[in-house]
């Protein structure tokens, strides 16, 4: 992209040499110095090959501090010149000046190299090297007509103002355009090397999800050993985790809550080697941070419960989005218990339902003998 | 397959489809007496055609295969088989749309091998193999229905009910005694859920093939 703009600025600046040449050969009858006009011109010639011969050999080294000040010095020299080589009051008669459009080029290639500031800056100090060569170039005031003398001014100073904001403009402009290609660059790059990413992540998947889960599974469905199922188990999870970023594949109970009521039955498995379910669907509102911490706090100890007591093969935790609230069902297959006669345990009564209770929410236990246990918390979104 | 004895009732015929050879010989083994595998295909092609040669009592179908995989083979051969849909991973989307488009349930893979015989048998007889994580996904999709065009949810509060009961772990023995009905009456709910996630799909399609001028 930065190759394209310093190929565009070498055949601008080659355009405004021949038209600053040809300036020199129409007024070469005005000049009084015309070996330093020539000089300059030269040196101009000698700035405009060097500088396309870097476009082409290494482009990144137009941006150095070397060209560019070479650039805008030989740039400045000219716009002072034209006070200097022609004879009084050229500047003022409206003739073409020598040094205005070879100029341009030092200012966008300040902007490029430098940023919209600098580039406004270097502009700045060519226009006023404008007003320094007017002032070189002023006749001396006739007797007598200083109204005359002041007229011309103000329209010279206009001038001067114009000359010097346009300078200012280019280097701004040019500054800014690249900034702003090379902000946009940069951002499609990172995009698009995000995509190849995501693209070879989801081609490992597809991969692994057609060899290594497939027996990960055809292991844990085929073992009498518990422990090799488990460990089968554990890894498959882990694995999709890396794969998916959630345990469950896919797009089911992506989020805050789900994870944490995932983690949480990741725990009780581990610990005691019961199987899991959490169901959370993916179509539930934004749950609060405290209303997560609430529920996984009580559905973790409704497990750890369930678990300790029951001796259950396996615990379903169920999500599901209510007007303004969420429920919450924890439930296990295991040996169950007469709730009339049975005192609310110590963890039951603290753990659960002293925290959902808090805040705003209502636990209730089902079970029977022989028939498993849930435990149902509803707890508001908002309060 | 020889018939056993003990056994009174003849065998399942079944095809199995995966594109896992493992995995097919590994369901085989250990689907043992009470069941005859008529056929094996790896693909969703070969599978429908398979199905429409051997006219099984039930097709087990891997839910990822080439050529479409199990939602081709519900949706080309639901009406008239009962298909049970075999998966990795219980909570994908793609599990829905192969029940919407005809399949009985679905059953995962690491499901152990008596718990796999018992849902293929009852799956064999016409009994919906419903598990919490679909009745989750199949909630989901009715609270979207419901959603999307205000008050008019398709399910009855008492179907919604049995799904939410499904959802949470319960059996359908234990959803019948706690909601009063027999388990019969259970399962007839769960098919009229699924013939209505199936019909609402119908009725999805043609109205986004009017809305798109396909004719």
């Amino acid at each position: 992209m930065e190759r394209s703009v310093w190929n565009g600025l070498a055949v601008f600046r080659w355009v405004a040499w021949m038209w600053m040449a040809t300036v020199l050969v129409l007024s070469r009858r005005a000049l009084e110095r015309p070996g330093i006009a020539v000089g300059l011109v030269a040196a101009a010639l000698l700035v405009t090959v060097w500088l396309t011969v870097l476009v082409r050999r290494d482009h990144t080294q137009l941006a150095s501090p070397v060209p560019v000040g070479i650039e805008v010095g030989v740039g400045l020299s000219l716009q002072l010149a034209d006070g200097f080589v022609y004879r009084a009051p050229h500047v003022f008669e409206a003739e073409q000046p020598l040094g205005v459009a070879w100029p341009i080029a030092g200012a966008l290639a300040a902007g490029v190299a430098l940023g919209p500031i600098g580039g406004v800056l270097t502009g700045v100090v060519l226009g006023l090297g404008r007003a320094a060569s007017s002032l070189l170039n002023a006749p001396p005031i006739p007797p007598g007509e200083t109204e005359w003398f002041l007229g011309l001014t103000a329209s010279w100073a206009l001038s001067l103002v114009t000359t010097t904001v346009m300078l200012a403009m280019a280097g701004g402009v040019g500054g800014y355009v690249v900034d702003l290609l090379r902000r946009t660059e940069a951002r499609a790059t990172r995009a698009e090397r995000r995509v190849a990413q995501a693209a070879a992540r989801e081609e490992v998947a597809r991969q692994l999800h057609d060899g290594v889960l497939q027996t990960l599974a055809v292991v844990e469905r085929r073992t009498d050993d518990p422990q090799l199922a488990r460990l089968a188990r554990d890894q498959e999870q882990d694995l999709r985790t890396y794969l998916f970023g959630v345990p469950d594949a896919s797009v089911v109970g992506v989020g805050a809550l789900g994870d944490a009521l995932r983690h949480a039955a990741r725990r009780c498995e581990t610990h005691f080697g019961i199987r899991t379910e959490v169901l959370v669907p993916d179509d539930l509102p934004e749950v609060p941070g405290e209303v997560i911490e609430v529920l996984t706090g009580a559905v973790g100890e409704a497990m750890t419960n369930a678990a300790k007591h029951a001796e259950p093969a396996r615990i379903t935790v169920y999500v599901e989005p209510q007007d303004g609230e969420v429920f919450c069902s924890v439930r296990d297959d295991g040996s169950g218990f007469e709730v009339a006669t049975t005192p609310e345990g110590v963890g039951l009564s603290r753990s659960i339902r002293g925290r959902v209770e808090e805040a705003g929410g209502s636990v209730e236990v089902d079970s029977a003998p022989g028939r498993g246990t849930e435990v149902r918390l509803t707890v508001p979104l908002d309060r | 397959m020889v018939q056993q004895a003990s056994s009174r009732q003849p065998p399942v015929r079944v095809v199995l489809a995966d594109d896992h050879p493992i995995w097919r010989d590994g369901v085989e083994a250990d689907l043992g007496n009470g069941f005859e595998v008529v056929g094996m295909a790896s693909d969703a092609d070969e599978a429908i055609a398979m199905i429409r040669d051997t006219a099984p009592d039930l097709v087990v179908c891997d839910l990822q295969m080439p050529g479409g995989g199990g939602i081709a083979v519900a949706k080309a051969c639901g009406e008239d088989t009962r298909i049970v849909i075999l998966t990795v991973s219980e909570q994908e989307r793609d599990l829905l749309e192969a029940v919407a488009a005809g399949a009985v349930g679905y059953l995962t893979k690491s499901t152990p091998g008596d718990e796999l015989r018992d849902s293929l048998v009852r799956a064999a007889r016409g009994e919906p193999v419903f598990s919490p994580s679909l009745a989750m996904l199949v909630l989901g999709e009715f609270r979207r229905l419901s959603k999307q065009s205000a008050g008019t949810n398709p399910l009855t509060d008492r179907e919604r009910e049995v799904l939410q009961h499904v959802a949470r772990g319960y059996p359908y023995k234990q959803i019948g005694e706690q909601l009063h009905i027999s388990p019969k009456t259970v399962e007839n709910h769960v098919r009229n859920i699924l013939d209505k996630l199936h019909l609402n799909r119908k009725q999805e399609l043609i109205r986004y093939a009017v809305e798109h001028g396909i004719e």
